[in-house]
């Protein structure tokens, strides 16, 4: 939660909404700096969403922060109509983000419903940080979106993609490497190192890639991704969520409607996952390098035989 | 009778027929629900809040919530004669692009504080937007005015510890208390009773009052936005009731208003069939017959 400190020590709208989150949020020095602008609510996520709404409604732009699964499921209705409905200046940050995020806990603390849930309200806008310092960056730019912002976070023990201060911009895709047409790869949080390495091995094989973050889920960088579909013919894309109404979805919808081509899902396929170690659960549960790579093999192969 | 209970006696009896007469011109809405705060949201609206007509947004107001979104008709009708909105446009409730949705949209309608309807929610938007009032450091207070049907919900009783456990004199909550929902009491549906016993166990100052005894009303409600407005020290021994030792100064107040759902019109008066439903032609007539005051315009 660094960023809530830049963000506090600038502006003193910015608050901290905690639903025994504090320690899990990692916020412990914001709330001995900022003691005015935390408030905590208890074990009780309706009530914090709510909460938030009214210091909201009152021109206040609190971030209320714990556990994915408790923001998006728990409080899910209060969060849609009482925050999103009047497009109030609430962002929600959630951590435990995907099976990976919530690793060792198993299912009921493994989230990978929470971008499903959210993309079908209007007025949300959705943000998958890859990493502590694009999650750093995410937050601040949060503050500056106007109406309610999601911040998808991960365990805080995840891997390092980006060098410090890598421009973030909220709303566009991120293209990380353009190395040929054949196929497209699009990704997002704690699967982007394992889309580098499958495009490592694409490369090596003479297979071109370009290879595209999308950080924004919603609103989707719908030009800038059928822009990249044309060029490509053919994607895959890969995200630590349920395969059904993540990133994938929102690819898919797109291309659909602007340029139908084939395209793979890699993801969560549809099932309730266990207790793991993150790196170990994503290759148990098919989101493994190598299941990326021949997810783009076979979408090639489609995209040859049409 | 005093000039100031006379006054908002006919007020309330206005209310209850800009309700009888914007439900029957929607041809939907909870005319029940209404009846039974008439009389609080004419002593709120014409006596107690600080407001601005002319200027909704303005800072300095009391904010109101109604938590018992459903009862919608009857607010409208409050804003309607308070002035922020034109009395002709009540006939406009639950019709395509109107500001009076079916129920209350903060965004849509001037003078709504707070977008409400699915049960539950006034006590902790309260909740935030009385700490936001701390933060600011200004006299305004937060008036939630909750069904006692939607205590069911325990969000309720979430913010109900939190309210308490930040001190939020600032925040004056009025419990409709009713004793129906939609499928019957209260009691035989969800087993919640002893409502008062309840809310001082969770720390609130707890005022048992009769919610159609306008000139008590009045009273007491003058008494807490009093104290609501007032500094710590000078809460020091405010009372709200006479015959009722003070508040301690850090509690949030409660009122526990006893209220018959269709209050003022006989044939509604503790009928639920009354929760949702039209008056015909005949049962309008015989509810403007009884209820004096202006017509929709």
């Amino acid at each position: 939660m660094q960023g809530l400190d830049t963000l506090a020590e600038k502006d003193d709208r910015v608050m901290l909404i905690c639903a025994d989150s504090l320690l899990a949020m990692r916020a412990t020095e914001f709330v001995e700096k900022y003691p005015e602008q935390y408030v905590e609510i208890g074990i009780a996520e309706q009530n914090a969403a709510a909460t938030s709404a009214g210091l909201a409604l009152e021109g206040m732009i609190p971030f209320f922060a714990t556990y994915a699964g408790f923001i998006t499921m728990r409080a899910c209705e209060q969060i849609r109509t009482f925050i999103a409905y009047p497009n109030l200046n609430v962002k929600l940050a959630g951590v435990n983000g995907g099976i990976a995020g919530g690793e060792r806990e198993g299912t009921t603390h493994q989230f990978f419903e929470d971008i499903g849930i959210l993309r079908t309200i209007p007025n949300m806008t959705i943000l998958v940080p890859a990493d502590a310092d694009q999650a750093r960056q995410a937050c601040i730019a949060a503050a500056s979106i106007p109406g309610p912002v999601y911040i998808r976070l991960g365990s805080g023990r995840d891997p390092v993609v980006f060098e410090k201060d890598t421009p973030f911009v909220p709303g566009k895709i991120n293209v990380l490497r353009e190395n040929g047409n054949d196929i497209a790869l699009f990704g997002n949080g704690i699967l982007l190192p394992r889309l580098m390495e499958a495009s490592e091995i694409l490369a090596s094989k003479g297979i071109g890639v370009t290879l595209v973050e999308v950080h924004t889920v919603k609103p989707l960088d719908v030009q800038g991704v059928t822009d990249v579909l044309k060029k490509c013919g053919a994607a895959v894309t890969a995200e630590d969520h349920n395969i059904i109404n993540g990133l994938g979805s929102a690819i898919m919808e797109a291309a659909a409607e602007n340029c139908p081509v084939p395209i793979a899902r890699i993801g969560l396929r549809d099932k309730f996952p266990g207790s793991g170690l993150p790196q170990e659960l994503l290759d148990y549960y098919e989101m493994s390098v190598e299941d990326i790579v021949k997810a783009a093999e076979a979408t090639i192969a489609r995209k040859v035989r049409s | 009778m005093t000039k100031r209970t006379e006054h908002l006696t006919a007020m309330a009896t206005q209310l209850r027929r800009d309700v009888v007469n914007t439900i029957y011109y929607a041809g939907d809405g909870h005319p029940g629900p209404c009846m039974s705060i008439a009389d609080i949201l004419a002593v709120l609206y014409f006596d107690i809040l600080k407001l601005d007509p002319e200027n909704p947004k303005w800072v300095g107001r009391d904010r109101f919530i109604l938590s018992k979104g459903h009862a919608c008709p009857v607010y409208y009708a409050a804003l309607a004669r308070r002035g922020y909105l034109p009395p002709a446009e009540l006939k406009t409730l639950r019709s395509l692009n109107s500001r009076l949705q079916g129920h209350p949209d903060q965004k849509l309608t001037p003078g709504v504080d707070a977008t409400s309807g699915s049960l539950g929610h006034g006590l902790p938007q309260g909740c935030g937007m009385a700490l936001a009032a701390r933060r600011r450091g200004d006299e305004t207070l937060t008036f939630v005015l909750t069904g006692d049907g939607e205590l069911n919900e325990g969000l309720v009783w979430e913010a109900a510890m939190n309210i308490a456990k930040y001190k939020l004199h600032n925040l004056i909550a009025i419990i409709d208390n009713n004793g129906k929902q939609s499928g019957g009491t209260v009691e035989v549906i969800s087993g919640l009773y002893n409502l008062p016993e309840k809310w001082r166990a969770f720390g609130w100052y707890t005022v048992e009052i009769d919610g159609h005894d306008i000139e008590l009303l009045t009273l007491a409600l003058e008494n807490a936005a009093k104290r609501g407005r007032a500094s710590r020290e000078e809460r020091e021994g405010m009372i709200i009731l006479h015959g009722m030792p003070a508040p301690h100064p850090d509690q949030p107040v409660i009122f526990v208003a006893k209220t018959v759902k269709g209050k003022g019109v006989p044939y509604m008066e503790g009928n639920n069939a009354w929760h949702k439903r039209v008056p015909t032609d005949e049962e309008r007539e015989l509810a403007m017959s009884i209820l004096g005051g202006k017509d929709l315009e």
